[in-house]
């Protein structure tokens, strides 16, 4: 099975084959793998790579896979090679603006913007309070605030929309 | 010591491990801690309606309200920590300072009374000199804490700290102090009983934080030789002693370059990061604690107070450390702690927990004794490595990080250690085991597909368990 695999800006084509008895046999590019691979427990997973064995925890976010290994962390994102095509061929060119979205759950404790004010990157958007702590979420990039979607005292769920800028 | 224990718990704290290990357990309200933790009545009534003669309160919420130790003592139980008075005269950061100035104690320079309007706050500023620090007339813990660098920041600062002052301790007020450049944040463990003595148990160095929060504690610190730390140990003994101090408390204290040490605060209640002194000392500090609020003496003197070896603490929180710290509440899908010789987990969650997102991102504390801090280094180091979650995001990767760093191994600290490492230490940057990474995502992926791939079995899941605890089999 092939796959597309995203990290830290590059993209890189992956074949997964084998699987029976947890023996796999894992191409990256050129260089081919065999991994005796095992999940210790749900998102744990026990790599026997030749001798060195590795412990992974692999966690999923909004498509994305958060893999933690001997103390590094890395942000992948895995999709099968044909999704990959669609979504790249087919999406929309990137418009530059921003959609500011709930990293967490939380309450809008502020609202720091209206709708047709002109913001640049650092500017205060919005502060979220979670877990006792609040947080300021800024902008990226520079725009015009085109859309509010939350107001202050409002509870939000991770991925909710909060602030749309063009 | 054989005594029965009651969990009072918010709805949102059903499943809480401090729940499931209490002999009685009594919700007091609905999940915002203003309607549950932080309601006296509630309190006392949980403790009322189940007998208990005593009430601990933890190092959060009502621990260093006056108010409750008040409540406790007219309700006819006994609150165990400090009394009221000592509470108003030591957890009121304002009158604290008063004590210490009283006391030849050294202090930071800036406001000795909570201030006012925002016109008030620029004067006192100005006056100080930035940069400054806004904090919190009550409670500690970060919550209410701001730096200002600049006068044009203040404004949206005060506000911030106001509001996250008012929901944490009900108490809205904040004053303002000068802000010392690359302090090390040192605090001395104090042990006083009813009956006037008063010892301290050393130091912990609490200089690696995030945010004003402590990630990394240890005892003893690197930077204090027995000159400082008895000046520092004597100061500490006279602010306890002159604010009528019982019970276990903490003086924190600012320690600059040149080894000038500034009275901070004094923390009227049990640290979260006590258990490094617990293992330096051998003494259990809650036991101790019990035995005050009971009314027996102290059973040992300063000169029996020797430390032993080298503690650390790490804090495992639910925060993404690669976002800001960014607090990351759900579900444990998966946990092994670390585990062996002088490795001790105090954890407050479990495989299945779901972390609610109202109250403090601390899941556990790792703690680590080593005869030399080498030796407790080297031992973090592999005990980090073992410990896995999977399901939220840890602090775990920048403990990692921080355990290798050569300025941490040569102790070479500050308050800003952390914003100089985050600079240089992003996510995806170190690259050692990018393939690895790559191969599990993509078994990962696999496996979500449909292809054969084993599952977690109850059989691969007591493989662990017998790999921590040789000879003990599957349970």
């Amino acid at each position: 099975m092939k796959f597309e695999a995203e990290i830290g800006g590059e993209t890189v084509g992956i074949e997964v084959t084998g699987g029976e008895d947890g023996r796999y046999r894992v191409a990256i590019g050129p260089d081919v793998t065999d991994v005796d691979a095992r999940q210790a427990a749900e998102g744990i997973w026990s790599l026997v790579i030749g001798t060195v064995s590795h412990v992974v925890d692999v966690s999923e976010r909004d498509g994305i896979s958060i893999v933690e290994v001997d103390g590094e962390t890395y942000r992948i994102r895995v999709e099968e090679e044909t999704r990959y095509i669609i979504r790249t061929r087919g999406g929309k060119a990137p418009t530059g603006g921003q959609v500011l979205k709930a990293p967490m759950p939380g309450k809008v404790v502020l609202v720091e913007v209206t709708v047709g004010q002109a913001v640049k990157p650092g500017d205060g958007l919005i502060v979220l309070e979670a877990m006792k702590m609040e947080n300021e979420f800024k902008a990226t990039v520079t725009g015009t605030v085109k859309e509010i979607r939350v107001r202050a005292g409002q509870a939000v769920n991770p991925g909710d929309p909060l602030v749309v800028i063009e | 010591m054989g005594i029965q224990s009651v969990a009072v718990f918010s709805e949102a704290d059903r499943e809480s491990l401090h729940v499931l290990l209490a002999d009685e357990a009594v919700c007091v309200g609905a999940p915002p801690a203003t309607e549950s933790y932080l309601v006296i009545d509630r309190i006392i009534a949980a403790a009322q309606s189940t007998g208990a003669e005593a009430v601990h309160p933890g190092y959060g919420f009502l621990a260093e309200n006056a108010k409750f130790a008040q409540a406790c003592a007219e309700a006819g139980l006994v609150f165990i920590g400090p009394p009221a008075a000592a509470i108003r005269s030591m957890g009121d950061k304002v009158a604290a300072r008063q004590v210490a100035v009283r006391m030849n104690v050294p202090v930071v320079p800036g406001a000795d009374q909570p201030i006012g309007d925002d016109a008030e706050a620029a004067r006192i500023a100005s006056t100080v000199g930035y940069p400054i620090m806004i904090k919190a007339a009550l409670g500690g813990g970060g919550k209410g804490m701001r730096l200002v660098r600049a006068p044009g920041e203040l404004a949206g600062a005060l506000r911030a700290a106001r509001s996250e002052a008012g929901a944490a301790f009900g108490d809205a007020s904040v004053y303002i102090e000068r802000y010392i450049e690359e302090p090390r944040h040192i605090e001395i463990q104090v042990l006083g009983d009813a009956h006037g003595a008063m010892v301290h148990l050393g130091e912990r160095e609490c200089s690696i934080q995030r945010r004003h929060q402590k990630l990394i504690e240890e005892s003893p610190s690197p930077f204090l030789d027995a000159d400082l730390r008895h000046r520092m140990g004597d100061a500490a003994c006279r602010i306890g002693t002159a604010a009528g101090y019982v019970n276990a408390g903490t003086v924190e204290f600012l320690v600059d370059r040149d080894r000038h040490f500034y009275f901070l605060e004094m923390n009227t209640r049990l640290q979260v990061e006590h258990p490094v002194t617990e293992l330096v000392m051998g003494r259990d500090l809650v036991k101790q604690q019990l035995r005050i609020a009971a009314g027996q003496k102290l059973d040992f003197t300063q000169d029996d107070v020797v430390p032993r070896g080298w503690a650390i603490e790490c804090r495992i929180n639910a925060e993404d450390p690669y976002a800001g710290f960014i607090p990351s509440p759900g579900h444990i899908i998966s946990l092994r702690p670390a585990s062996g010789p002088w490795v001790r987990d105090d954890s407050g969650v479990y495989s299945g927990y779901t972390i609610p997102r109202f109250y403090d991102t601390l899941m556990s504390k790792l703690i680590v004794w080593g005869t030399d801090r080498e030796a407790a280094i080297a031992r973090m180091t592999r005990a980090l490595a073992e410990y896995k979650v999977v399901g939220v995001q840890t602090t775990i990767p920048i403990l990692e990080h921080i355990m290798r760093d050569p300025d941490f191994v040569a102790g070479r600290l500050s308050t800003h250690f952390l914003d100089h490492m985050m600079d240089v230490d992003r996510p995806e940057a170190a690259g050692r085991r990018r393939n690895v990474a790559l191969i599990a995502a993509a078994l990962a992926a696999y496996d979500r597909a449909g292809r054969p791939a084993p599952s977690p079995t109850a059989a691969s899941q007591s493989a662990w368990r017998q790999a921590m605890r040789p000879g003990r089999g599957a349970r």
